[in-house]
């Protein structure tokens, strides 16, 4: 149990930026996710919490002790891999009990421990077989039990559901939230899959490219994102980003004109808003286009629009029907709207009175 | 195999049947061959004559009163202590192949997990010494050895067969390594093992049969080795192999070659018995660095 603290830390190979001034503290117990696309340095991060990489710059803290400089094993730490890395040689059940035995846990407890963690992941039928003879999801299940049969400082975890299917990916995702609440340890946990990070996060990491993009809960991410960046790999679909111009609080873009926004902005912007925020009317409206396809998802309806070169997607209630090439109208409100600086992506912030 | 067998077309499993037990025959002949004449005297087993008093005997009837005889193993292991070689042969090569396995495990681990360019320049350097003919060492190291005064011992021969044999087995066991994933020691180490607990835990099981195979390599260097043990050795510690030539090169006396043939049978032996012991083992060694690349 432990707070992680990482100090403008860095990794870089030659002059490769893996990770580039990565500076957060992460409190005891919380359960904080990194997210991002591949190959932002996700793994890389971790690796370095883990000591398996160096570090290029910074400082890494875990407690009250500086561990730049300790071996893995003195980190106190529980890692899943994404590759799993599981000993081929022995069983299930010695893979498992295998932290136990190197770190000298008193023999009579092996059993329970090992026990408790295969009913956790669900492996009680397999202990017996090697890893050779499970599939992927059951590989997967091995690594993540190894983690959790003893209590170490912090968990990290990297992409550990990656390999399961849909329904045991929700069930396992419910008992690692039910896990790192009662083991009270402190997480970390990599994916790239945003709704495991809505559902498990007490804090979302943003990141792209090795940098951070935005740190905050969920909530804090999915209604206030902080750039382009976030808006377009947050929520699904992503918010629609219209590039435009805007002038005494008026936003005009191909086929689509937004009054009441910031006056105190002007120039080109490129404006925000998430399809579910938005609805189909019959007339008036803000945007006023030709369908450009139709999707039934089910719950909900969802029409896109060729605005200029890009696509534009308004959700609405699961009976409304059109046909592509109809022309209909959208509400777009003022107050469901983001601005965010053309050049750079970064949010224009919204001032009081303005 | 079964179903393979019965689908293949009769001709080509004639064909290939014969093909095999051909080969087999002739690998197998010299072999058999010299077993069946050690148990013959030279008149018969060398006979310039006809090579058909090889089979019959007539000789050896007429000399022992019998088909077969063992004077040739008696000449050996009682008259000439052929057993004292066997001795020395096996401190040797058991010494030769525990040194080279545990440097060569050790050093190949970390050339395979060093992330750094010399690894590379190391192996080559390597690889050149393997390269070199074994008489240029020995006869580099002959004077030397003289005047240190520890020319003739066991210890020495060790020394020279390990530095002979060592750039091959780090060769080997590295890429034997580099076929392990990395993933492995790492998660050990996160799992509390040091570097070397890792290794020894984790990387050396699933390395068996890659250190097993090298293993039986340097044995068969050393146990085949002539060129270093019959320079280096003094007479009462000769190994087997320049003890078997020293039975062909002195003064001929009546029986000495059969002794060397004898010789040769009993030293033949034991690598038979080892290679049946360690089939699998070593088939899974030299398959396994070839399935996974
Ligand atoms: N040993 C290395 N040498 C050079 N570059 C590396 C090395 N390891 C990783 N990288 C680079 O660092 C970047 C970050 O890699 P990382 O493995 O952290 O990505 P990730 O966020 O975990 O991606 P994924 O979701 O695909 O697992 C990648 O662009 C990768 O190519
Ligand atoms: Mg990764």
């Amino acid at each position: 149990m432990a707070e992680i603290r990482l100090k403008n830390v860095s990794k870089r190979w030659h002059n490769f930026v893996g990770v580039d001034n990565f500076d957060l503290d992460i409190a005891d117990r919380e359960f904080l996710v990194l997210l991002g696309p591949s190959g932002c340095g996700k793994t890389t991060t971790m690796r370095m919490i883990a000591g398996l990489d160096d570090i290029s710059e910074g400082e890494i803290w875990l407690g009250d002790r500086m561990v730049n400089n300790l071996e893995p094993k003195d980190r106190d730490i529980s890692m899943v891999f994404q590759s799993y890395g599981l000993y081929p040689n022995m069983t299930v059940y010695e893979n498992i009990r295998f932290p136990l035995r190197v770190r000298k846990v008193p023999k009579e407890l092996h059993h329970e421990k090992v026990m408790q963690a295969a009913r956790m992941v669900e492996l009680v039928d397999f202990l017996e077989r090697r890893p050779a003879a499970l599939s992927g999801g059951q590989r997967q299940r091995v690594a993540l039990g190894r983690a959790i049969v003893r209590q170490p400082a912090a968990f990290l975890m990297d992409e550990p559901l990656s390999n399961l299917d849909a329904k045991l990916r929700v069930s396992t995702r419910a008992q690692i939230k039910n896990l790192q609440h009662t083991l009270k340890v402190t997480t970390i946990y990599v994916t790239h899959d945003q709704i495991e990070a809505m559902t498990l996060a007490d804090r979302v990491v943003v990141m792209n490219k090795g940098v951070i993009q935005q740190v905050g809960t969920p909530t804090d991410i999915y209604d206030n994102p902080a750039n382009t960046f976030v808006a377009s790999f947050i929520g699904s679909p992503a918010m629609n980003l219209v590039s435009g111009d805007i002038e005494n609080g008026t936003f005009r873009g191909p086929g689509i004109t937004i009054g009441g926004l910031q006056i105190n902005v002007k120039g080109p912007v490129t404006l925000g808003f998430r399809a579910e925020d938005a609805s189909l009317v019959f007339e008036g409206g803000e945007l006023g286009a030709e369908i450009y396809s139709m999707e039934l998802l089910g719950e909900a309806t969802m029409a896109s629009f060729r605005m200029g070169d890009q696509l534009v997607s308004i959700k609405s209630g699961k009976e409304y029907r059109a046909e592509i090439g109809d022309v209909v109208h959208a509400a777009i409100p003022a107050s469901i709207c983001h601005l965010f600086d053309a050049r750079t992506g970064v949010r224009i912030a919204r001032t009081p009175g303005n | 195999m079964i179903v393979n067998k019965r689908r293949r077309p009769l001709p080509l499993t004639v064909l290939s049947t014969t093909f095999v037990l051909l080969w087999v025959l002739m690998a197998a002949f010299p072999f058999i061959w010299t077993v069946w004449g050690s148990f013959k005297v030279e008149q018969d087993f060398f006979s310039r004559d006809s090579w058909w008093f090889a089979i019959e005997g007539s000789r050896t009837i007429a000399q022992t009163g019998s088909a077969f005889t063992g004077d040739g193993y008696y000449g050996a292991w009682v008259l000439r202590d052929f057993f004292s070689s066997v001795v020395n042969t096996v401190i040797v090569t058991l010494s030769v192949v525990v040194v080279s396995l545990t440097f060569g495990t050790l050093g190949g681990y970390a050339l395979a997990r060093s992330g750094y360019r010399y690894t590379f320049w190391l192996l080559m350097l390597a690889l050149v010494f393997r390269a070199m003919p074994h008489i240029t060492l020995v006869s580099g190291y002959l004077l030397p050895f003289f005047e240190m005064n520890i020319w003739g011992h066991l210890p020495t021969a060790i020394i020279v067969l390990v530095a002979i044999n060592q750039p091959f087995t780090l060769w080997m066991l590295h890429s034997f390594f580099l076929s392990i994933p990395k993933d492995l020691d790492e998660s050990a180490m996160v799992d509390g093992c040091s570097r070397f607990q890792a290794f020894r835990l984790v990387v050396i099981p699933v390395m068996w049969p890659g250190v097993i195979t090298t293993g039986l390599f340097s044995f068969l260097l050393a146990y085949n080795d002539f060129a270093v043990t019959a320079m280096l050795l003094s007479q009462p510690n000769q190994t087997m192999v320049p003890k078997i030539a020293s039975f062909l090169g002195t003064i001929q006396q009546e029986g000495n070659v059969m002794f060397a043939v004898a010789a040769v049978v009993s030293a033949t032996a034991p690598l038979f018995v080892l290679v049946m012991f360690f089939q699998r083992q070593i088939v899974s060694g030299l398959t396994a660095g070839a399935v996974k690349g």
